[in-house]
């Protein structure tokens, strides 16, 4: 079972003539182990594209396959199960919450999919253990807490729901480094542990060199660039995708340009620095 | 989103640099105009109102926006209309007239069926008909024509039971239906056009302007406009984060198209409480950001556009109070 996209469009009627968000999308994500980027400008159909993955919006051409379910099929269908195997956070997150405690938030998910009151409720405590939300602020209000644990609850919110891929729209922004290195160290545990297949928006380079395995490039509602990231920062046409490079190689870049250092491609700064040792012997 | 009325399109036209205090003083006076013509059935006030609806209809012409988009703002309330026109008709029945139409009309079992079946006409072709609201009238006379065809070709059309009744139309009735039908669309015409004509700024500015005179007797008029043009503002990016807060709750498995009742009241719960913190916040970011750019309440401050009225303002201010002297003139003096 996967997602399968092909020739996916969607477009809406702008002011004169139809605007094309996302245009001849084919894809294809697995059910387990992937870890994807999606990344490209502002505009370039990224939050469009993954709201395609739960049905949230339906695609105007082509045709989407969600886990066997056919969108958009002839039939009038219910879609509502698609959400809860696919769980989408979204960008801050935090302002969805509305419940009087957080372990009532957190368990409104699982709720909604018809799981028993018991069982949503050892479901939330999980995805409270899972995120850091210590026992004790259970029972505290979710507009009392800093923003740093509301973002946390409200990603508890979707993980108690039990989804089977997990997609995260811009999760680190407005973060600080700490907290930004601490939340996706957690979304790479939920990937390593569970064999999660975690799909990700980011504009943080650095983000999606560290973690990410395949990298989907869009430009203009467009997939300019699939495959794996050690592919993409070697590609011919990388300056043509708009994107910055991850810091150890802007280091490395500079150090080429400057002092004449080999290229290489390194994506941690552990890598940098090993490849610069092996240089200096 | 499909609201009409109140929406602004841009334009280089007369009404579009009219002054806006201007363009609101003349729009309460043609107003206020139309609904000075009495309702009877004398030839000067059926011609006044006849001149007063083409009147609309030529400054449509003079703001360079479509006709028929004026017009499709006013779908919404064509039912109410027709509905008000029809109703007119039954009720006056005076009895020292002429008649001129007595048809007799049958409402019985054998109607009653074909007007649920004329209806569930009306709604398939409704789909395949591009000239809906033509069809919508087509629909609302033919009612009338069935019940008339059955009581005078059916033989048994009082099986069942039947209530039968002649339906007579008066030279009086239809003249005040068609009187109100006019006046309704000449104002709904009129208002639109102000706001297709006029953005929200200077619409604030031309009323925040109009009711200075209320400061004398202490009516904080800069908190009322400030209060307009703050709420006009916000309506898109309230819009907007609804839009985000309702998706992210339908991912939550929360979808408002295919749950019950019960769900959904709880499920509005956990839209509104989003909106409403939303809300607070960026009020409260917007309090600050104009206080750190030194906004004080009741302080005077400077506008960005100062309005001049130049000439052409007062050439249509004077042809609408000359409209407003002539029909004063017609009704009281002669």
């Amino acid at each position: 079972m996967d997602i399968q996209f092909k020739e996916v469009g969607y477009a809406y009627k702008g002011f004169k003539e139809l605007y094309h968000a996302i245009k001849n999308i084919n894809l294809t994500i697995d059910e387990d182990g992937e870890f994807i980027a999606v990344i490209g400008q502002t505009g370039s159909g990224k939050s469009t594209l993954v709201q395609h993955l739960n049905a949230l919006m339906r695609p105007t051409s082509g045709k989407i396959n969600i886990l066997g379910t056919e969108l958009p099929s002839k039939k009038k269908i219910k879609v509502n199960h698609l959400r809860q195997k696919v769980g989408l956070v979204f960008q801050f997150p935090e302002y969805q919450l509305f419940e009087i405690n957080i372990l009532k938030d957190v368990e409104f998910g699982p709720s909604n999919f018809k799981e028993t009151k018991p069982h949503a409720l050892e479901y939330a405590k999980e995805a409270l253990n899972i995120v850091g939300i210590d026992e004790s602020l259970y029972e505290e209000s979710p507009f009392r807490i800093s923003g740093g644990q509301m973002r946390r609850v409200a990603i508890a919110g979707i993980l108690a729901m039990k989804p089977h891929i997990l997609v995260l729209d811009e999760p680190t922004r407005g973060l600080d480094p700490q907290g930004k290195d601490d939340m996706m160290d957690m979304f790479y545990d939920i990937h390593k542990k569970e064999n999660k297949t975690i799909v990700m928006i980011s504009h943080d380079m650095d983000v999606v060199a560290k973690y990410a395995k395949r990298i989907i490039v869009l430009d203009k509602g467009q997939i300019v660039f699939d495959g794996p990231k050690e592919n993409l920062f070697t590609h011919k046409d990388f300056d043509k995708f708009h994107l910055d490079y991850p810091t150890p190689m802007k280091v490395l870049n500079h150090l080429h340009k400057t002092l004449g250092y080999p290229k290489k491609l390194v994506l941690t700064n552990e890598a940098l620095l090993k490849h610069l040792r092996e240089v200096a012997k | 989103m499909n609201i009409k009325i109140g929406q602004y399109i841009a334009g280089d036209s007369i009404l579009h640099k009219l002054d806006p205090r201007i363009k609101i003083m003349s729009m309460i006076l043609l107003i206020i105009a139309i609904f000075l013509v009495p309702i009877n059935i004398e030839l000067k006030n059926i011609i006044s109102m006849g001149l007063l609806f083409v009147f609309s209809l030529s400054i449509v012409y003079l703001s360079g926006i479509p006709l028929g988009k004026v017009l499709q703002g006013l779908k919404a309330i064509v039912f109410l209309m027709t509905f008000t026109f029809i109703i007119q008709l039954f009720t006056i029945q005076p009895t020292d007239e002429p008649t001129l139409m007595d048809a007799p009309m049958t409402l019985g079992l054998i109607s009653m069926i074909a007007l649920v079946l004329l209806t569930i006409f009306y709604h398939y072709m409704k789909t395949k008909i591009k000239w809906r609201i033509t069809w919508f009238f087509i629909y609302v006379v033919l009612i009338f024509v069935v019940q008339w065809l059955i009581r005078m070709y059916v033989p048994m059309y009082d099986f069942g039971f039947s209530l039968d009744y002649n339906f007579k139309i008066f030279p009086s009735g239809l003249i005040r239906g068609g009187f109100i039908f006019l006046r309704i669309i000449a104002v709904m015409v009129i208002a639109s056009l102000l706001t297709y004509t006029t953005s929200t700024i200077e619409l604030n500015d031309g009323l925040e302007s109009l009711m200075k005179p209320l400061r004398i007797i202490k009516i904080p008029t800069y908190i009322f406009s400030m209060m307009i043009s703050l709420t006009l503002r916000s309506i898109p990016t309230l819009l907007v984060e609804t839009d985000k807060i309702m998706k992210a709750q339908t991912s939550r498995g929360a979808d408002f198209n295919e749950s019950t009742l019960r769900q959904k009241i709880g499920q509005i719960i956990a839209l509104l409480i989003p909106v409403f913190v939303i809300s607070f916040d960026r009020a409260d970011d917007l309090s600050n950001a104009m206080e750190a750019r030194g906004y004080i309440i009741g302080e005077p401050r400077t506008k960005l556009d100062v309005y001049k009225i130049n000439y052409k303002d007062i050439i249509i201010l004077s042809v609408v109070i000359l409209i407003i002297a002539g029909l004063l003139v017609t009704r009281f003096a002669i």
